[in-house]
């Protein structure tokens, strides 16, 4: 009750700014906790859904495929599928949240409370990307659990796996970050997951090896990014692959890096975010 | 001067013909609304299920009943396409309707219970059959698909779109969030739909695996599709005909039950 009994003839000591250095970590701690408290909630959803998916994509095409003894080499097709099937989910969870996370604010209006903060243009993104990066590896690494039970996969290099996973993650939730951002409708998304992303995972080489493909179809799967994701998740596991594997390491870094910069001018430009 | 005596009945006969047609109309307007992603979406997708099929199949392992694999699996495809289709198409319509408090204007209009049910699930249902019948007709221009017995296709796609469209108007009246709308469809209607012989013959599961999936009634809509298409089927039609015929009654009634009594629609 002091502050409604003071003397007003008293002054007040001028209000002291608080003084945040060069990187605003409470701030960017609490963008990153929105994020994935977001899917935590609606868990069902997000982590067991596309586990469960998976896990009768991997039922339903080792029955189908796997009855004639396909082998790829000497690997059985349910070994060979399951590394395949775990980087598709996190391809695809990772794209949905950050591109979701960023339309429904757009669209309700509340992105205003996220740039309205003193966040800077790197730490927001870094927040938003994040966030899609924890949902991939945990979409990821409970898909993996699942699988063992049922196939279990030996693991090559556990340096090569856990590079291609936060790899592919971060790729995904940056392209969402760009879909969210340009998208303006629902529709758009749903259009971008449709006919861009799930096409390029189906064709990627998750349930085929592209060494089986007509010469110039190989030379097709080689320029789809997820294809190097893919092969690169799979040789961490098995120790086998169809295309080189630092070619591999070099192409999904740099297409990080330019996925960066997109996400860097459209957010520090405020494109469709900002009147 | 006096007002003319309000006329009660608006309309003759026992159905409400406008009624009914304009609640079919709207949800199948919408369904055109939607095309780019309900069918344009499920055309997409069963195009690379078959690619990937194709592709991982060259021809390694021997035709399946007769066919090779491809001419096996595009049947499949189109049957799981109008399931998974008419299923959203009358899901998504009620939640929707729900959540909107749109459904007070379905139930403040003049129309029966069983009108209600039919116009939400006739349109889900024509939605689904277009999806299939657009699947079906993609796939024939890659893979060759004499269809063998058109009325029984057509006995089959109506019945399995019924069946599905009423799973989802059923599911749509339990679900009070989105969540649950998506959990039924993960939990029930995928598992139900890949586990049902879609893109395999039975014949090449272990026993207990069999008994398993002939429990699915979605494998009787799945072999039908394909007895109808390709002439190979795992059992006769007129058992799978009448199990989904049943099926479907017995939906019907389940839906009929619950909107007459205002399950979470009437307050």
């Amino acid at each position: 009750m002091t502050e409604l009994t003071r003397d007003p003839a008293v002054a007040l000591p001028p209000p002291r700014p608080r003084a945040i250095g060069a990187v605003n970590w409470v701030g960017l701690w609490t963008l990153y906790l929105k994020e994935v408290k977001r899917f935590v909630n609606v868990l069902t959803q997000t982590i067991l859904a596309p586990m469960v998916t998976m896990l009768l994509f991997l039922a339903v095409f080792t029955l189908a495929l796997g009855r004639g003894n396909l082998k790829f080499g000497d690997i059985p097709y349910a070994e060979f599928l399951a590394p395949g099937l775990i980087m598709m989910a996190m391809i695809q969870n990772a794209f949905a949240n950050t591109s979701s996370s960023l339309l429904i604010s757009k669209i309700q209006g509340n992105i205003v409370d996220v740039l309205m903060p003193p966040l800077s243009t790197v730490e927001l993104a870094l927040g938003f990307a994040l966030g899609g990066v924890t949902r991939g590896l945990l979409v990821g690494t409970t898909t993996a659990v699942a699988m063992w039970v049922f196939v279990p996969l030996p693991l090559h290099s556990f340096a090569l796996v856990v590079y291609y996973g936060v790899a592919a993650a971060l790729m995904l939730s940056l392209l969402g970050m760009i879909g969210g951002i340009w998208a303006e409708k629902f529709d758009h998304i749903a259009a971008m997951t449709n006919f861009v992303i799930v096409p390029f995972s189906f064709l990627s080489g998750t349930f085929y090896s592209v060494a089986r493909l007509p010469e110039s179809w190989q030379f097709i799967a080689h320029l789809n990014p997820f294809f190097y994701l893919i092969d690169g998740f799979r040789y961490g596991f098995l120790g086998r692959h169809d295309g080189d594997i630092l070619i591999g390491m070099a192409v999904v870094a740099g297409v990080n890096a330019v996925l960066i910069s997109i996400v860097w001018l459209m957010l520090s430009r405020g494109y469709n975010l900002k009147p | 001067m006096a007002w003319p005596a309000p006329r009660i009945r608006r309309f003759a006969g026992p159905v409400n013909g406008r009624g009914l047609w304009t609640l079919f109309m709207r949800g199948f307007m919408r369904v055109l609304r939607f095309a780019t992603e309900g069918i344009g979406g499920a055309l997409i997708s069963a195009l690379l299920f078959l690619a990937v099929f194709v592709f991982a199949w060259a021809g390694d392992s021997g035709p399946v009943q007769g066919v090779g694999l491809p001419a096996f699996v595009a049947p499949g495809i189109a049957a799981f396409s109008l399931s998974l289709n008419a299923y959203e198409n009358a899901a998504f319509p009620v939640v929707f309707d729900k959540l909107e408090g749109i459904i007070g204007d379905m139930l403040m209009a003049p129309l029966t219970p069983v009108e209600l049910v039919a116009g939400y699930v006739l349109a889900a249902a024509a939605g689904g059959l277009l999806t299939g019948a657009a699947v079906l007709g993609v796939l024939s221009l890659f893979v060759s698909l004499p269809v063998v017995d058109p009325l029984l296709l057509l006995a089959y796609g109506v019945l399995g779109a019924l069946f599905f469209a009423l799973l989802g108007f059923i599911t749509g009246l339990w679900a009070e969030k989105w969540d649950r709308y998506s959990v039924v469809q993960t939990f029930l209607i995928l598992p139900l739909g890949l586990l049902s012989g879609t893109f395999f013959a039975i014949e090449s599961l272990p026993a207990i695996g069999q008994q398993i999936i002939l429990a699915n009634p979605v494998f009787y809509l799945i072999d039908g599709v394909r007895g109808a298409v390709i002439g190979h089927s795992s059992t006769a039609p007129a058992v799978g005909l009448a199990i989904l015929a049943a099926l479907t009654l017995l939906l019907w009634l389940i839906a009929w039950r619950l909107v007459a009594r205002g399950y979470k629609i009437k307050s």
